[in-house]
């Protein structure tokens, strides 16, 4: 759980907390591989959602270097196959998602992250 | 033209027939023929004849149809025997083909009634004229043709000994196409055979009509906001969609185990790898990046008679205005960790912030499907119409009646491909001009909570 197809989709939401908010950092990260049903179409359809930089970041920190750093024109099935490893297999576990404007922190335990808000920084 | 196909529902959930038959031909890319205007069509009775354009579309809709018990090409349908067998006289080229060489048997059954074994070998041998010259096999034959008959529900009154079979209503016949499979889902899902549920669980049958509601597919993304034990989550997840659970509370994801129990449960499914991820977090107060994301969101939100809607903030403000909430960083005295206080999230707010929602997280096309209760003596149809905003219209409304209230399966369609900023969940009613009919009228689930625990009775003046 907390694949990076999530964690490319998390932004820290705190209030006035608008700029330099995503990608929110791990810390003291555990992580686990399990495998997932490949589905090209959509793995294909989703890539317009991505951020790629992020993605590519995170994916490095959690040792996995398979994916080019720019999105490519060319997609085959080599390229959907470790998208779809990066996206949907590496789970983090335990440890914590940092904001790194506002350095809330998102703690992660048994795979389920807290994302609430602290009382000081709801509207 | 369109063939005609006669359809066998389970006698349970009336309302939710037509719009689960609509979903699944949308889902598969085919379209049913009415035969008249749906609202004319008498959903009351399990029988009913639709048109479509070839028999693999009534073998999909039996396939995943929770509430279709069977499908049949029609024959005949008629008042009396006599006007049954005229009619299947006229409809000879349909199953003449049958007549040369086809093993077959006669399944001869009723509705609502049980016609006794010597009257059903008579009923079989009025079909004689048919003239079927194949092998009569009962174990394994080529066809089955179906006759039943259909009696007025005595509602549990017992009819006498020997009072005959009565007045039937009507009679159909066709031959079977094919046998619903997909009620045996009913049983895998049961929530007494789960691993992990709560006292919320949403009942099997109800998950699966969701489910397919929200025209679950592999590859599709479905999110449910207020997941709780996760019951939408297996049946979904079952037809192949991707899975996002979240809740305010986390507690009821997790379980008492390390593994979360939602995860728990839909190993025992085999659906776990759908699963991507569960997160705890305030839907109006959450982290989505960016709209748009989403093929449907499905969820039973709580209405307050087992457990109430929350949202982050303050009941009651701070009374002095000098003091600052208590920041997570303080230690606390009791060494306990920080949890955001929350107040009570009324109905009718956060069905109206549900759909602001949908409209922003659902890609175009996408369904927000979500049961509303409603008290029965006040309901109006307007009361639907108070939730919706620009570009979100309600495709289907089916109740499930439990007497003084009952819930309504609402499934809303995102019909626009314009972009909406995501809705900020304050401004109730204050930004709308004063002669909406959303701001005037009050539905009749605002309160619900209060006005179950008063019994549904009238405020005494």
């Amino acid at each position: 759980m907390v694949r990076l197809i999530t964690h490319n989709l998390l932004a820290c939401h705190a209030k006035n907390c608008t700029s330099n908010n995503f990608p929110l950092q791990f810390k003291d990260i555990e992580i686990e591989l399990r495998e997932a049903e490949f589905n090209p179409d959509f793995i294909r359809g989703f890539l317009p959602k991505l951020e790629w930089k992020a993605l590519i970041d995170a994916a490095k920190q959690l040792g996995d270097t398979s994916l080019p750093s720019e999105q490519p024109e060319m997609i085959d099935d080599e390229f959907l196959k470790n998208l779809h490893h990066v996206l949907l297999e590496i789970h983090i576990e335990e440890g914590a998602m940092i904001c790194p404007n506002c350095q809330h922190v998102y703690p992660i335990s048994n795979g389920i992250p807290n994302m609430l808000l602290a009382e000081h920084e709801i509207g | 033209m369109a063939n005609k196909y006669l359809f066998l529902f389970a006698q349970t959930h009336e309302e939710f027939r037509l719009p689960e038959v609509q979903s699944v031909a949308e889902l598969n890319g085919f379209k049913i023929d009415f035969l008249s205007p749906i609202s004319e069509l008498d959903v009351s009775r399990p029988f009913m004849i639709f048109g479509l354009e070839n028999e693999d579309h009534a073998r999909i809709l039996a396939r995943r149809c929770i509430l279709i018990k069977s499908v049949c090409e029609f024959y005949a349908r008629g008042k009396t025997y006599e006007e049954l067998h005229n009619a299947n006289r006229l409809n000879v080229p349909k199953w003449e083909k049958y007549i040369e060489d086809t093993s077959f048997k006669f399944e001869v059954s009723a509705y609502n009634h049980s016609i006794p074994q010597k009257r059903q070998r008579e009923v079989v041998e009025n079909f004689s004229y048919m003239a079927l010259l194949g092998k009569i096999d009962m174990k394994n034959p080529e066809e089955i043709f179906v006759c039943v008959e259909e009696y007025v529900d005595k509602h549990g009154m017992t009819r006498h000994k020997h009072e005959g079979d009565g007045d039937c209503r009507e009679i159909f016949f066709g031959r079977l196409i094919e046998e619903g499979s997909a009620r045996q889902l009913v049983k895998k899902f049961d929530v007494k055979k789960r691993s992990y549920y709560g006292n919320t669980s949403m009942e099997a049958e109800i998950s699966l009509l969701m489910a397919n509601q929200t025209l679950a597919a592999p590859g599709k993304l479905v999110c449910d906001p207020f997941v709780g034990t996760g019951s939408m989550a297996y049946t979904t997840a079952h037809f192949g969609a991707w899975f996002f659970g979240s809740d305010i509370d986390g507690r009821q994801m997790r379980g008492k185990d390390n593994t979360p129990g939602i995860l728990r449960a839909a190993e025992q499914y085999d659906v776990s790898k759908r699963i991507i991820d569960l997160m705890t977090f305030d839907v109006t107060r959450n982290p989505w990046r960016c709209g748009e994301l989403f093929d449907a969101i499905i969820t039973d939100p709580p209405y307050g008679v087992r457990a109430g809607a929350k949202r982050l903030g303050r009941k009651k403000p701070l009374k002095s205005s000098g003091s600052e909430p208590p920041h997570p960083d303080t230690p606390r005295p009791d060494d306990q960790p920080y949890i955001p206080p929350t107040k009570p999230y009324e109905l009718s707010a956060l069905a109206r912030d549900l759909v602001l929602l949908a409209r922003y997280i659902l890609k175009p096309g996408g369904r927000l499907v979500f049961f509303l209760p409603t008290v029965t003596d006040e309901y109006e149809e307007v009361d639907i119409q108070t939730m919706l905003c620009d570009g979100m219209e309600v495709i289907a409304n089916s109740l499930q009646d439990f007497g003084s209230w009952g819930r309504r399966l609402i499934t809303i369609r995102k019909n626009t491909s314009e972009r909406y900023p995501p809705p900020s969940f304050d401004a109730h009613g204050g930004s709308q001009p004063v002669d909406d009919p959303s701001v005037t009228h009050v539905p009749a689930h605002k309160d619900f909570r209060t006005k179950y625990f008063q019994g549904f009775r009238k405020e005494l003046e």
